[in-house]
């Protein structure tokens, strides 16, 4: 049993959709698809899932197809989960009733057999706790569990993943992780995955990197990672040659004379921009118009809880921002993360405890109106009117603001420059991509010049070079402009970036460190990550 | 066809159905438009508020007066204020209808003399300005010719003897109401037809169907049928406000009723499905549907005009949507009641079948399993 596709072209519409695609896999094959939003990954693996028109061949299990119909009798023995969380699941249905919908439609025999298997795949996702629980109401980890085991119900050949892990928390990645293997072994099915974790990446039998419709690169990940090492340096050199500058390393084509740094799968994207000459826009912040004096506690929350109906989301958290520190706030799926920064934010009513904004305490709604213009917010569902260009978004957010227009174009024209996305004033909604989004999001947190801002999960399902651009700019803003930030991220690799983190878990502080006193107390662990699993294993 | 997997989908979909509640707006819809419209539409006028002033004081004018006073169709005051003050009421819409008898009323009529007298009526509506001036004309000529029987000592006059048909009392109810069973049953089987296949695209959970074995018949059978059966139970709940709540009588076959009405479904599902396969989001599919449905089945129902005093175009445009036909046996089962005897009956079920086979056939063609 195997899978060769074989010179493949998807359009959507007129666009295209992914060029030229050639793979195969053999049994029990993991495949991992990388690259930036929109380079091809979903049209690829709708094209093999047989539910979207394309040109090329097909073949699995010896039967070649050209199109969707002629992929129907394959149909039983393949398994899709698209893009976006709980996208397959109804929201009014319960756990268990998905499962049986999900093995009705396939047609599969309920007998002693297949209850054992559903209850395995329950135990395995976590979720057999939660069976009459519906899925509008699970957090967006379960969600994508539930889709997960949905898909392997009628035990699929071949197994199409599309981001399965985006917004989920490390331990549930974990988990999926773990299903994936078991699947593999006992039925020898051909996965493909595609995922924005590098860390995943690293675990598939082959990846393929994608990059404007066309796959530029495939191998194993220490293959892959041979081919860059030679262009990867230490952090902060100097030099006249083209680079890329991250936190993390330097990146450039031709030798330097400096010290090589151990590459991980995100330098393959930071090369390949080098080669087709991109150029990264060299983040500058300038000063705030206007400075004003701060205490050094920006924020201090005593005890504060949170309660919906029976269930407890915060309980008695107490956190401390410093003036110009990042905190990262990280936690499993529904660990209370966002339901935390939207008491901080006024969003929800606090039920019990303190909290204390730049020096006033927070009693009534008249408190927090004052404080308004110093609070930046931006949620993990940006969302711009469509049919705004950009720049007329952000002076649409900038009057709500209360902001003059002169002094707003002004500032818009600035950040548009400093952030890199003057090219996209003009643009409409639809039309960018999402890292970008994400920065100019940013921008229509910073209008009116906070002094706190409060970022809820602003990269989950950005590509690496937008990510490595927008920690750059947390950065520059914390020196420039002294500001405080408070964050929520999936991505351990992140964490690293905060001053100091806070977990969180079931609701509750669990820790709260600076990185050098993580790392000191976990003298083993090789990555952040390693020590976030301590926590909560 | 595989029937577990139809039953899965059904099942689900019903189970949906129930949990967002939408399931009120199944039953409640039907029957507030029937209600909403039933009482609501008046075609007939009757109570004009008429002010009458009397300048005769005689005998003639006193049975002219009484011949209105004595009719359903007006709310007789006599008025004595004068001719400005009663005019006046007029414009303020205080009053319809301002009839004034003149002063040698009697006298020329003795003389044998042509006498007129004064009406002023309120047509701000054209149509009820119509109805009323109608129905003065009637009372005035049926008041002239009991005179001029007086006058001349029985000369012979042309009196009416007339026996309407199938609406004896020429009710509104009865020639609104069945027509309105037509217009509902077309327009809430295909929205929520509708709403059920674009809402799984909206969502997404349209996958489940694009990467799964199941066939388009099996999808198709799985949403039409939850509705089906659930818009079923109003064509019961419909024939009861109908009869019960209107008093509209029902005189032809009811299984001739039911099952019409059940093929009558199968076409509003159509549409429904139809326009589901065009549209992406549940938004724009209700609109459309709305937009497609009401119009027709307003227009050319019936209840507003009949379909054979359509001339031209409207005629033929009423031909092609099916609510004619499926209207044209309602009114026959409530009021006319003669049923399978009328080749036209015949006719339009099988018009109607064929229109129920050919749209499902459409649809099913035009529905594709793959993204687009």
């Amino acid at each position: 049993m195997e899978l060769n596709v074989e010179n493949v072209r998807v359009y959507h519409k007129k666009s295209l959709g992914i060029a030229g695609a050639s793979l195969s896999a053999n049994e029990g094959e993991i495949i991992g698809f990388i690259g930036a939003d929109g380079a091809g990954k979903s049209s690829l693996i709708h094209a093999i899932a047989g539910v979207i028109p394309f040109e090329g061949d097909v073949t699995f299990n010896g039967l070649t197809y050209h199109s969707p119909k002629e992929a129907e009798p394959l149909k039983p023995s393949i398994g899709l989960m698209p893009q976006g969380i709980g996208l397959v699941l109804y929201d009014l249905l319960t756990v268990d009733e998905h499962l049986r919908f999900f093995a009705n439609i396939h047609n599969i025999k309920q007998d002693v057999t297949f209850k054992a298997y559903k209850l395995r795949l329950l135990k395995m996702a976590g979720l057999d706790a939660f069976q009459d629980r519906q899925a509008g109401k699970l957090s967006g980890g379960m969600m994508q569990k539930l889709s997960l085991i949905c898909t392997l119900l009628h035990r699929p050949k071949l197994l199409l993943l599309d981001e399965p892990t985006t917004g989920v928390d490390p331990l549930s990645r974990i988990e999926l992780w773990e299903i994936l293997d078991e699947i593999r072994k006992s039925e020898g099915t051909i996965s493909i995955i595609s995922t924005a974790y590098m860390q995943e990446a690293a675990k598939m039998d082959k990846i393929l990197l994608f990059d404007e419709q066309e796959i530029i690169a495939q191998g194993t990940s220490s293959e892959l990672l041979d081919s860059v090492r030679a262009m990867s340096y230490v952090e902060g050199i100097k030099t006249q040659e083209p680079c890329i500058r991250t936190l993390h390393a330097t990146y450039c084509l031709s030798p330097l004379e400096a010290e090589h740094t151990e590459p991980s799968l995100e330098a393959l994207f930071f090369v390949n921009a080098l080669q087709k000459g991109k150029k990264m826009p060299l983040i500058e912040i300038t000063n705030k118009e206007k400075t004003v004096e701060l205490p050094d506690v920006v924020m201090e929350a005593k005890g504060l809880t949170k309660v919906f109906g029976s269930f407890t989301a915060n309980e008695n958290v107490d956190m401390t921002l410093h003036k110009g520190e990042i905190l990262g706030l990280l936690g499993a799926n529904g660990a209370g993360k966002t339901t935390f920064i939207k008491m901080l934010l006024g969003l929800y009513p606090i039920d019990g405890g303190e909290l204390t904004l730049l020096g006033k305490s927070i009693q009534t709604q008249e408190d927090r109106q004052a404080l308004k213009a110093s609070i930046g917010y931006v949620s993990q569902h940006f969302a711009l009117y469509n049919d705004m260009s950009v720049e007329e978004n952000l002076l649409y957010f900038a009057s709500m603001r209360g902001i003059a227009m002169d002094v707003a174009k002004s500032r818009i024209s600035r950040y548009a420059l400093e952030l890199g996305f003057d090219e996209y004033l003009n643009a409409m909604p639809h039309e960018l991509p999402l890292g970008i989004n994400q920065r100019f999001s940013l921008a229509s947190a910073l209008l009116h010049e906070p002094v706190i801002l409060f970022l809820d999960e602003p990269t989950s399902g950005v590509d690496a070079i937008a990510r490595a651009k927008f920690w750059e700019l947390l950065k520059a803003l914390k020196e420039r402009w002294e500001i405080s930030i408070l964050i929520t991220t999936h991505y351990m690799s992140e964490a690293e970036f905060c001053d100091r983190v806070v977990l969180l878990r079931q609701g509750k502080k669990i820790a709260d460190h600076t990185i050098a006193e993580f790392y000191a107390e976990h003298p083993k662990a090789q990555s952040f990550e390693e020590i976030f699993l301590e926590y909560y294993r | 066809m595989k029937l577990g997997v139809v039953k899965a989908y059904v099942l689900k979909e019903l189970t949906e159905i129930i949990r967002s509640r939408l399931i009120i707006m199944v039953y409640l819809m039907p029957t507030m438009v029937l209600v909403l419209f039933g009482y609501g539409i008046r075609m007939e006028v009757t109570g004009a508020r008429t002010l009458i002033i009397d300048n005769d004081q005689s005998h003639y004018s006193q049975l002219l007066v009484s011949k209105f006073e004595h009719s359903k169709y007006f709310d007789v005051t006599i008025e004595k204020r004068g001719e400005a003050k009663a005019l006046d009421e007029i414009h303020k819409a205080k009053n319809d209808i301002l009839i004034i008898i003149p002063e040698s009323f009697e006298k020329r009529l003795l003389h044998g003399q042509t006498t007129q007298i004064g009406v002023f009526l309120d047509a701000a509506f054209p149509t009820r300005g119509s109805t009323m001036e109608s129905y003065v004309k009637g009372v005035v000529l049926d008041a002239a010719g009991q005179m001029l029987e007086r006058l001349a000592g029985n000369a012979p006059t042309i009196s009416i003897n007339q026996r309407t048909l199938f609406n004896q009392a020429m009710r509104d109810e009865d020639a609104i109401v069945p027509g309105l069973i037509g217009l509902v049953m077309l327009i809430a089987p295909a929205i929520l037809a509708a709403l059920l296949i674009v809402k799984e695209k909206e969502r997404g959970t349209i996958f489940n169907f694009y990467a799964s074995p199941v066939s388009k018949s099996e999808f198709i059978a799985a949403k039409l049928i939850p509705v089906f059966l659930l818009h079923s139970i109003n064509i019961f709940i419909l024939f009861l406000w109908a009869t019960y709540l209107f008093e509209v009588p029902f005189r032809g076959s009811f299984l001739l009723y039911w099952l019409t009405s059940e093929l009558y479904l199968v076409i509003s599902l159509s549409i429904g499905m139809l326009i589901s396969i065009i549209t992406r989001t549940q938004i724009v599919a209700v609109v459309l549907t709305v937009i497609v449905t009401i119009i027709p089945g307003f227009l050319y129902s019936g209840i507003l005009m009949p379909i054979s005093s359509m001339v031209g175009v409207s005629r033929y445009e009423a031909h092609i949507f099916p609510v004619m036909y499926y209207n044209h046996i309602l009114y026959d089962v409530f009021l006319v009641g003669e049923g399978l005897a009328s080749s036209k009956t015949v006719t339009y079920i099988f018009i109607l079948a064929l229109y129920a086979f050919s749209m499902l056939t459409l649809g099913s063609f035009l529905l594709k399993k793959e993204l687009r």
